[in-house]
């Protein structure tokens, strides 16, 4: 593996505030890698020091290899595609995606085919004279794309760029963001605080809190094998259940309920068992459940989605759990105060330790 | 609530408005006409009317002093403008681009001391200072002072129109390989020069107009026109100070005319919300 972008330590102090601590990845040629996190995570401010727009309090970054941590931004073979897209308000569409070839002193000829190219990329075909006060924010964020991939970076950095669109448009260009990324073979570093966004486009996620890299993997290991807490709460929805290891693989939770679950802590252990409501199922009090954990409770309420049921449900054990049913034909519906019984596979319980 | 008194009050409040608007006008614009007007009498007097006549505009072009003053008024303007556009843009780029730097603070403070203080206050300052350190007084030091009150002037224009610039056209400029001096000139200039081009109109127009420091700083044979005219009505008012206003008048207006004429050409065309 080729690693395109390498972080070693990486720390960024602001006065006494730490907005990245000791960050250390590895991101690898050609891949789409997400940095996820809540809003003030450090995921914007590791992007930056990787673009030279932030230089770091300590660490090192190096880019194909070469130590980059101080090396200003016109010095790096990355180009960032921002928030605010910012482009040059005073410039054609064609000026701006010429901007980089030109600081480069590309000859006016080649310039002007890879403009054009650059262009038909992105589908801006005839808005080459338009100035970006005349485009739509979704013209505007391909724009911002074609003006940082003409320069054909090695590195490629995304500052929740759908941020400003509207659903549907982000939606597609979700879609024509990963296509792009597959034609141009360009290693792209994503920073979003969606996480549908990270999951559907990222060969992998890197998920941050508090300075902190949390946890790196794939968009399934993130979400059914989340690392602590925090990753497995931000990462869709889950249900925590406070329990103790009582014997190998078997958590207690409540005061006498006995689950199977995946774990493999030492007897004794305070763990929090995460549930996602998609994998629990539900059924009536008579029914047989087979080699499944079975706990019973009573429907508080039923929420309609749609394309699903949600419901909330009290456990036997005192906990409340959410469980949400696929919409299918024939499903049975639970009213609230109805006794029923809940089961999911030891597979879909995870016990974590911290 | 009773409909048609309503409506009747509003349209008495839209007349009285009217009929303020128009007193407005008349009360900045009926001196200016009568000014122009008289300056073309006949009459050594300007209680009276003396019939058209182009004598006043005869005798103020062969006024040799009151030519000078006016030579020196358009040097003075000139030179003090030039020099302070160029010192009050770097200060609003330091000030609004460098976050923190020691004495920003105090330096941020004094620099809006010269529009704050009263011109006396400022005129005498600079004269004491001229003579401490035993600068003849002349056209330089006219000079100077005109510098050291449009640099604040120049400054907050020009850093109104930096704090509404997006800091991260700068950071794009350098992202896409520009070095910090192509930055500047190919984002940064282009996007504040209509507020460079306004600061440095209200310089010209200050520095033209100045009458109070312009008197305690000057030396001999170095009266601007406004000092000069000033002098001028101390002895006697007669229609060639009318004459000499009404080319000023002319030359501002040529003045505001051609800085619009320029930011209309700057400016991006109107921008419909594209579909």
């Amino acid at each position: 593996m080729t690693v395109a972008v390498g972080l070693h330590g990486v720390t960024k102090r602001f006065g006494d505030v730490a907005a990245v601590d000791s960050v250390d990845l590895e991101v690898a040629d050609g891949e789409f890698f997400s940095l996820l996190g809540p809003s003030g995570c450090g995921k914007t401010t590791t992007l930056r020091m990787i673009a030279g727009l932030e230089f770091p309090t300590e660490g090192s970054i190096r880019i194909f290899g070469e130590e980059v941590a101080l090396a200003p931004p016109n010095k790096r073979p990355v180009n960032t595609v921002f928030q605010s897209y910012a482009l040059f308000p005073h410039m054609t569409v064609a000026e701006n995606v010429g901007f980089g070839l030109a600081m480069c002193k590309v000859p006016d000829t080649e310039l002007r085919r890879r403009v054009a190219e650059a262009i038909e990329l992105v589908r801006l075909g005839g808005m080459e004279h338009r100035r970006p006060t005349q485009l739509s924010g979704g013209q505007q964020q391909r724009v911002a794309l074609a003006r940082a991939l003409v320069n054909r970076p090695k590195v490629l950095l995304l500052d929740e760029p759908l941020g400003a669109l509207d659903l549907k448009l982000r939606q597609a260009m979700q879609v024509e963001l990963k296509d792009i990324q597959r034609e141009v073979g360009i290693t792209f570093v994503y920073v979003t605080h969606d996480q549908e966004e990270a999951l559907t486009m990222s060969d992998r996620i890197g998920v941050m809190n508090e300075g902190r890299l949390l946890q790196v993997g794939t968009a399934e290991d993130i979400y059914e094998r989340p690392a602590n807490r925090f990753v497995a709460d931000f990462i869709g929805e889950t249900n925590f259940l406070e329990g103790v290891i009582v014997a190998e693989g078997h958590v207690e939770i409540g005061s006498s309920h006995r689950v199977r679950a995946q774990t493999n802590a030492p007897v004794g252990t305070a763990v929090t068992l995460m549930l996602r409501p998609e994998k629990i199922q539900i059924h009536r009090l008579e029914e047989v459940v087979d080699g499944r954990n079975r706990l019973e409770g009573t429907v508080q309420h039923r929420l309609y989605f749609g394309d699903s049921l949600f419901y909330q449900i009290e456990l036997a054990t005192g906990d409340m759990i959410d469980v949400r049913v696929e919409n299918v034909p024939s499903l049975p519906r639970w009213d609230a105060g109805q006794r029923i019984a809940v089961s999911f596979h030891h597979d879909a319980a995870d016990a974590l330790t911290e | 609530m009773n409909v048609p008194t309503h409506a009747a009050a509003s349209r008495t409040t839209d007349r009285a408005l009217s009929v303020h608007g128009v007193a407005v006008f008349l009360f900045l614009y009926v001196p200016i006409l009568l000014l122009v007007v008289f300056s073309f009498s006949g009459a050594s007097n300007l209680s009276v009317w003396g019939g058209w006549s182009l004598r006043w505009y005869q005798k103020m072009f062969s006024n040799d002093p009151l030519l000078r003053s006016m030579r020196n008024s358009v040097v003075v303007a000139v030179v003090s403008t030039g020099i302070s556009t160029v010192l009050g843009t770097a200060a609003a780029l330091a000030l609004e681009r460098y976050r923190r730097w020691l004495g920003k603070r105090t330096f941020d403070a004094l620099l809006y001391l010269p529009v704050i203080i009263p011109d006396v206050t400022m005129g005498v300052m600079l004269l004491m200072w001229f003579t401490t350190i035993s600068w003849p007084l002349s056209l330089t030091t006219i000079i100077l002072s005109h510098i050291a009150f449009n640099i604040s002037f120049v400054a907050i224009v020009v850093r109104a129109r930096l704090a509404n610039l997006d800091p991260s056209l700068e950071e794009a400029a350098a992202d896409l390989y520009a070095d910090r001096w192509q930055a500047f000139r190919r984002v940064t200039l282009p996007l504040i020069m209509p507020g460079i081009v306004g600061g440095a109109l209200l310089a010209l127009t200050l520095s033209l107009d100045d009458v109070v420091i312009t008197s305690l700083v000057q030396g001999p044979g170095s009266t601007t026109l406004p000092v000069f005219v000033f002098g001028l009505i101390k002895r006697q008012v007669t229609p060639e100070i009318n004459a000499v206003s009404t080319v000023m008048l002319l030359a501002s207006m040529v003045l505001v005319f051609g800085s619009l004429a320029f930011q209309r050409d700057t400016k991006a065309e109107p921008s419909p919300e594209a579909p």
